[in-house]
C-alpha cells in the first residue's frame, strides 16, 4: 500500500517571540513540525505495518523543512518529497495546488493523510481543497482510518456525533490528534533516517504557469491578554477567601 | 524549555565539529522524549508514587543503552561524550533513574571491555537492547572505598564458583537480571556474572534513601550462591583492576548526571525569581539574587565542560582516571551548592515542596557513591603529582 | 456597488452566526445579505433566505453540500460568501472555493468590507498573534465559532431550489449521536476545567462539585480527554477543541500551554489553581491561586458555601 503524508514544517509557536512593537521575529524563529502532522505520519506507519507497502512524507516547505521530513523518516517513512517554497508566503489554495501536483508526480498512491490542521495557522483547509482538487474521496476529522481490500471505512469525529463512512480506495483523510499516539523513533531510526531519498522539486516544474500567489494575511501583531495577573499565595484557606472575594466583587459568582 | 538546549548543540559543535549534526539529532529527540515522558512524572516517582521499570523500558527501547558501545553488539558507536550528555539529560529529567541506568550502563561498559567473545555474545544484545537489567555488585557493609577488603569469597569447587558475603547499597538489586559480582577467590577480588533469579543470591529491603528515590537500592546477600566457572569475567584476581576501570568511565557519567541536576535546579530558581515578588519587584532584579544566579551559572557551565573534556580524553585513549575524578569531584559538590543556593533562592517553598529540594536530595549521594570525593582527591593528586615528575 | 452576501451552513445555529456577520457587512457596506441553509431550512434568521434541497439529505454530506452550493453559487453571483465553521463547514468553503476559483479565508471574525476587499482577523499561532486578512471579492470566508451573536430564526418562508442530483464520492454508513449530557461549553457563562494536576480520574469529582456549586459547566484541557480519556471529546477546550467564552472561567490543576489558552481568550474573568508558581496559566490569568488543588478547592467549597448562608 503506497501511502502519502502531507506534513508542514512550522515556526514553534511556544517558542516564538515578538519585538517591542509586537511584531513576530519570524527570521530564525525555532521551527519543528506541526504538531498533529505526527499522528498523520504514525497513522501512516499504521496502515504501512497492516498492509505492508510505503510511506512518502511530502511537504511544501524550505529547506528547513527537511528536518520535519527527517524526523518523519526516522519514525519509519520511506522517503520524503519537498516542494520548495516557504509556506508562510504562499496562499493556501496555492500550497493544496502544489500539494496536488507533488501527489500526482509521485502517485499513484492508496491513502494520503493529513492532520487535522496546522499548529501554526489551524486553517483546516488544505485537506478538503486536496480532495476537490484530485477528485478523490475525502474523509474529513478521522479518529479511526481501516482499509479491507479495497474500501476505506473511516469514523470521523463530528462536533455533535460521530460519523462511520466508507468509500472506494484511493482516498483522503485528514486525522484528529485522538487518532493515535506517535511512536519514538529509536536512535538509531534516527541516524539512519538522513540516507532515505529525499527529493527537491521546484514549484513551477510541478505546476507550470502558476505564478506568484501571495498569502491572503496583510499583517500579524502579538495579542497581549491584558489580564489581571493577581497572584494570591498563602494558606489554602487564605488564598481560597481572596479569590472568592475578588470573583465576587467581579460579579461573576452566582447570586 | 527544551532539556537539549542551544547551549548544548554549541557545546556539541565545539567538541565534535564534523559530528555534531548527527550527535545533536541524537540527543535533541532523546531530549525530547525526556521532556514529555519522564520530567512530568519525576515528582511522582520522588513521592514513591510513580515506579520507574515502564520509564527505564522506554528509554531503553529508544537506545539509551546503545550509545557507545560497538555496533557489532548492537551500539550505536558513537562517542562517549555523547552518552555522557545523554546522561546528563536523563539527570535533569528524572536523577534516580539516570542513576539506574548508569550503573546498568557500567556492567555493560565491563562486559564490553573485559568479558570473553561468548560470554559477550551471551549478555551483551539483551543488555545493550534493554531487555534485561544488570547491576553493579562492588560495595559492602564494610567495604567501601577500600575495595579490597571485600569479605565476599568466591570457592572453586569443581565446575562452579560457590559465592557467599553481603554486598550493600548496590543500585538496581531486587530487579536485575544480571548481577556483576565482585568476590575473593584465592588469588584475589574476581569479577562473576550472576543471573538472577539463583537460589543463592537474595536481596534485602529497598533501603530508604534522602533523594535518588525512584532506584532500588538494597543489601545482596549471597549464601551458596553457585555460578558456573564460565562466569568468571577475565581472570581470577583481576577484579579489582576490572571494577577500577569500570568506576573511571562511570565517574565522568556521574559527573554529567549531577551536571543535570544543577541544570533543573538552575532553571527553577530563574524561573521563580522572575516571578516571585517582594519590596515591590522581581527578586531576579535584586544585586544578591543576581550574584546567586551568576554563580550558579557558571558552575553549571564549568562542571559541563569538565565532562566534556574528561570524554574527550577518554576517547583519545589516553589515561583519563585523573579528568574523570575531577569531573565527579566538581561536578557533584558544583550541584550540591547549586541545589543549595536553589533552596535559598526559592525560600519557604523550596524548603517545604518535595519537587523542589529533591534536586539538593539527590545530588547529595554522588559526592558519597562510586567514589567518594576524599579518595578521588588522594587519585587525582597521585596521579598529577605522577605527571609533574 | 451594492455587495450580495450570503451566510451559509448545513447547520441552522452556525448558518444564524454567520447571518449575523453577513448582516454587518451588508449594512455597513451597502448590499444585500441572503441567509443559506439546506434540506427542510428550518431554524434560518433572515427575510432573505435560500434553501438547496437534492435528492439526498445535503446536511449530512459536505461533500454533497459544497456541490449544491456551488451550483446555487454560479447562478446566484453572490460576492461574499460566509461559511460557519463547524468541522463539516470547513470542508465545505474549502471545496467551494476550488470549485468556484474564489480565495478563502479560515476561522475569520470582525469582518468589514472596504476598499472592494474583505477585511478581517483571525487567530494564527495557538492565539498569540493576531493576523490582519485581506481577501479580494468574491472570496469565501470561514467564520469563526461563536465570534459572532447569532440573528433570531425567522418565519420568512424563503426560496427552495432543488439543486439537482448530487453524486458522492464517500457513503455514510452509521451515524452516532454523541450523548448530549448536560455538556455546552460553547454557551456556558462559567466553567470549571480540570487539567493534568488531577492525579486520578476519581479526583475528578473536586471539579464536578465545585462546579455543581457554582452552577457551571465541567471542561478540560487536553491530555484529560485525549490522552487519559477521563472526560469525552467534548468537555476538550483549547485550539483543536473548543474555544468558550464564560463570564468565569476557572482552571484548575491546568499549566496553561498555549494551545489550551487559545481556547479561553474571549472569557471575562481567568481564575486559576495550579502548585507550580511558574505555570504559564498565571500570566494567563486575572486571578491565581499558587497552591495545592488537593487543599485549595476544598477551601474555595468552603468560602462558597459560608457564602451563601
Amino acid at each position: 500500500m503506497k501511502v502519502a503524508v502531507c506534513v508542514k514544517h512550522a515556526v514553534d509557536e511556544a517558542e516564538l517571540k515578538v519585538d517591542s512593537s509586537g511584531s513576530p521575529l519570524l527570521a530564525g524563529a525555532a521551527s519543528k513540525m506541526s504538531t498533529f502532522d505526527k499522528n498523520a505520519v504514525e497513522e501512516a506507519l499504521r496502515l504501512k505495518s497492516a498492509h505492508s507497502g510505503e510511506v512518502s512524507i511530502i511537504t511544501v516547505g524550505t529547506v528547513e523543512a527537511k528536518k520535519s521530513m527527517k524526523e518523519a523518516l526516522a519514525m519509519g517513512a520511506d522517503r520524503g518529497v519537498l516542494v520548495v517554497a516557504d509556506p508562510l508566503t504562499v496562499e493556501t489554495r496555492r500550497t493544496a495546488e502544489l500539494l496536488a501536483a507533488a501527489i500526482r508526480k509521485g502517485g499513484p498512491y492508496d491513502a494520503v493523510l493529513c492532520s487535522e490542521g496546522s499548529s501554526d495557522i489551524y486553517s483546516g483547509s488544505v485537506p478538503p481543497m486536496l480532495g476537490e482538487l484530485l477528485g478523490l474521496p475525502y474523509f474529513g476529522y478521522a479518529r479511526k482510518v481501516e482499509v479491507n481490500g479495497q474500501t476505506a471505512r473511516v469514523e470521523r469525529a463530528l462536533e455533535d456525533s460521530v460519523e462511520v463512512v466508507e468509500a472506494p480506495v484511493p482516498f483522503i483523510a485528514s486525522v484528529v490528534s485522538e487518532i493515535n499516539e506517535p511512536r519514538y523513533p529509536t536512535l538509531i531510526q534516527i541516524m539512519q533516517a538522513g540516507k532515505k531519498p529525499m527529493e527537491e522539486l521546484a514549484p513551477d516544474a510541478i505546476l507550470p504557469g502558476s505564478g506568484p500567489a501571495p498569502t491572503l494575511v496583510a499583517s500579524m501583531k502579538a495579542q497581549t491578554m491584558a489580564r489581571k495577573k493577581v497572584v494570591f499565595e498563602g494558606t489554602p484557606e487564605e488564598s481560597a477567601r481572596k479569590l472568592v472575594e475578588a470573583l465576587a466583587a467581579e460579579g461573576v459568582l452566582p447570586r | 524549555m527544551a532539556i537539549y538546549s542551544a547551549e548544548h548543540r554549541r557545546l556539541m559543535e565545539i567538541f565534535h565539529p564534523s559530528g555534531s549534526q548527527e550527535y545533536s539529532e541524537v540527543l535533541t529527540s532523546l531530549g525530547s522524549f525526556m521532556e514529555k515522558e519522564i520530567l512530568p512524572v519525576s515528582p511522582r516517582v520522588d513521592a514513591g508514587e510513580a515506579k520507574i521499570a515502564p520509564l527505564r523500558k522506554k528509554l531503553f527501547d529508544q537506545g539509551m543503552c546503545q550509545i557507545p558501545f560497538p555496533e557489532e553488539h548492537g551500539g550505536l558507536g558513537l562517542p562517549f561524550s555523547v552518552y555522557a550528555n545523554a546522561i546528563e539529560l536523563l539527570g535533569t529529567a528524572d536523577a534516580s533513574i539516570a542513576l539506574s541506568v548508569e550503573i546498568h550502563n557500567a556492567v555493560a561498559e565491563g562486559l564490553n571491555r573485559f568479558a570473553s567473545p561468548a560470554q559477550k555474545k551471551k549478555y551483551l544484545p539483551s543488555l545493550l537492547s534493554g531487555k534485561t537489567l544488570a547491576s553493579f555488585t562492588l560495595t559492602e557493609p564494610a567495604s567501601g572505598s577500600d575495595a579490597a577488603t571485600m569479605a565476599t569469597v568466591a570457592e572453586k569447587r569443581g565446575k562452579e564458583y560457590v559465592i557467599r558475603g553481603s554486598k550493600m547499597f548496590i543500585t538496581n538489586a531486587g530487579e536485575a537480571d544480571l548481577y556483576m559480582v565482585f568476590a575473593k577467590t584465592k588469588v584475589g577480588p574476581s569479577c562473576f556474572l550472576v543471573d538472577a533469579p539463583n537460589p543463592g543470591m537474595t536481596f534485602g529491603a529497598d533501603l530508604k534513601k534522602l533523594g535518588m528515590k525512584g532506584s532500588r537500592t538494597s543489601e545482596v546477600f549471597f549464601s551458596d550462591c553457585r555460578v558456573p566457572e564460565e562466569n568468571l569475567v577475565g581472570a581470577e584476581g583481576k577484579g579489582a583492576d576490572y571494577a577500577k576501570e569500570i568506576l573511571h568511565g562511570a565517574r565522568i557519567i556521574v559527573a554529567a548526571l549531577n551536571v543535570g541536576i544543577a541544570q533543573i535546579a538552575y532553571d527553577k530558581s530563574v524561573a521563580y525569581a522572575r516571578t516571585r515578588r517582594a519590596f515591590g519587584k522581581p527578586i531576579s532584579e535584586f544585586q544578591l539574587i543576581r550574584e546567586k544566579i551568576a554563580d550558579m551559572k557558571t558552575a553549571v557551565n564549568a562542571g559541563r565542560l569538565l565532562y566534556f573534556y574528561a570524554s574527550m580524553v577518554k576517547e583519545s585513549g589516553a589515561d583519563f582516571s585523573s579528568e574523570a575524578s575531577q569531573a565527579k569531584v566538581f561536578s557533584t559538590e558544583m550541584s550540591l551548592g547549586v541545589c543549595d543556593s536553589a533552596i535559598q533562592i526559592q525560600g519557604g517553598y523550596g524548603y517545604t515542596t518535595d519537587e523542589l529540594h529533591r534536586h539538593w536530595r539527590d545530588a547529595r549521594l554522588l559526592t558519597i557513591g562510586e567514589g567518594t570525593s576524599e579518595v578521588l582527591r588522594m587519585l587525582i593528586a597521585r596521579r598529577e603529582m605522577a605527571r609533574s615528575q | 456597488m451594492t455587495v450580495k452576501v450570503w451566510a451559509f451552513s448545513e447547520a441552522p445555529s452556525s448558518a444564524n452566526e454567520a447571518a449575523a456577520a453577513a448582516r454587518g457587512i451588508a449594512e455597513s457596506a451597502g448590499g444585500t445579505f441572503t441567509v443559506v441553509g439546506v434540506d427542510d431550512g428550518l431554524g434560518l434568521a433572515g427575510d432573505d433566505k435560500l434553501i438547496l434541497r437534492s435528492a439526498a439529505k445535503l446536511a449530512t454530506s459536505p461533500e454533497a453540500a459544497a456541490e449544491a452550493l456551488a451550483r446555487a453559487v454560479k447562478e446566484g453571483g453572490p460576492d461574499i460568501v460566509l461559511v460557519g465553521a463547524t468541522r463539516n463547514g470547513k470542508e465545505i468553503a474549502s471545496r467551494l472555493a476550488v470549485k468556484t476559483g474564489m480565495h478563502c479565508v479560515s476561522d475569520v471574525f470582525g469582518l468589514a468590507l472596504t476598499d472592494g476587499k474583505l477585511h478581517g482577523r483571525r487567530n494564527v499561532f495557538a492565539g498569540k498573534l493576531l493576523a490582519e486578512v485581506v481577501a479580494p471579492v468574491p472570496c469565501v470566508a470561514i467564520i469563526k465559532v461563536g465570534s459572532y451573536s447569532a440573528l433570531q430564526p425567522s418565519a420568512a418562508p424563503g426560496t427552495t431550489r432543488d439543486v439537482g442530483e448530487v453524486s458522492t464520492k464517500t457513503r455514510v454508513v452509521e451515524q452516532v449521536e454523541k450523548k448530549r449530557g448536560t455538556v455546552d461549553l460553547k454557551g456556558a457563562k462559567l466553567i470549571v476545567s480540570a487539567g493534568r494536576g488531577v492525579k486520578k480520574k476519581e479526583d475528578l469529582a473536586l471539579v464536578n462539585d465545585l462546579a455543581a456549586e457554582l452552577g457551571g459547566a465541567v471542561g478540560c484541557s487536553r491530555p484529560l480527554s485525549s490522552d487519559m480519556g477521563w472526560l469525552p471529546e467534548e468537555h476538550h477546550i483549547g485550539l483543536t477543541g473548543i474555544s468558550v467564552h464564560p463570564d468565569l472561567y476557572l482552571a484548575v490543576g491546568i499549566s496553561g500551554q498555549l494551545q489550551h489558552v487559545a481556547g479561553i481568550k474571549d472569557s471575562k474573568v481567568i481564575a486559576s489553581i495550579n502548585s507550580d508558581k511558574s505555570a504559564p496559566i498565571f500570566e494567563a490569568s486575572d486571578y491565581g491561586v499558587v497552591g495545592d488543588l488537593y487543599a485549595v478547592v476544598p477551601a474555595v467549597m468552603k468560602e462558597l458555601k459560608a457564602r451563601r448562608h
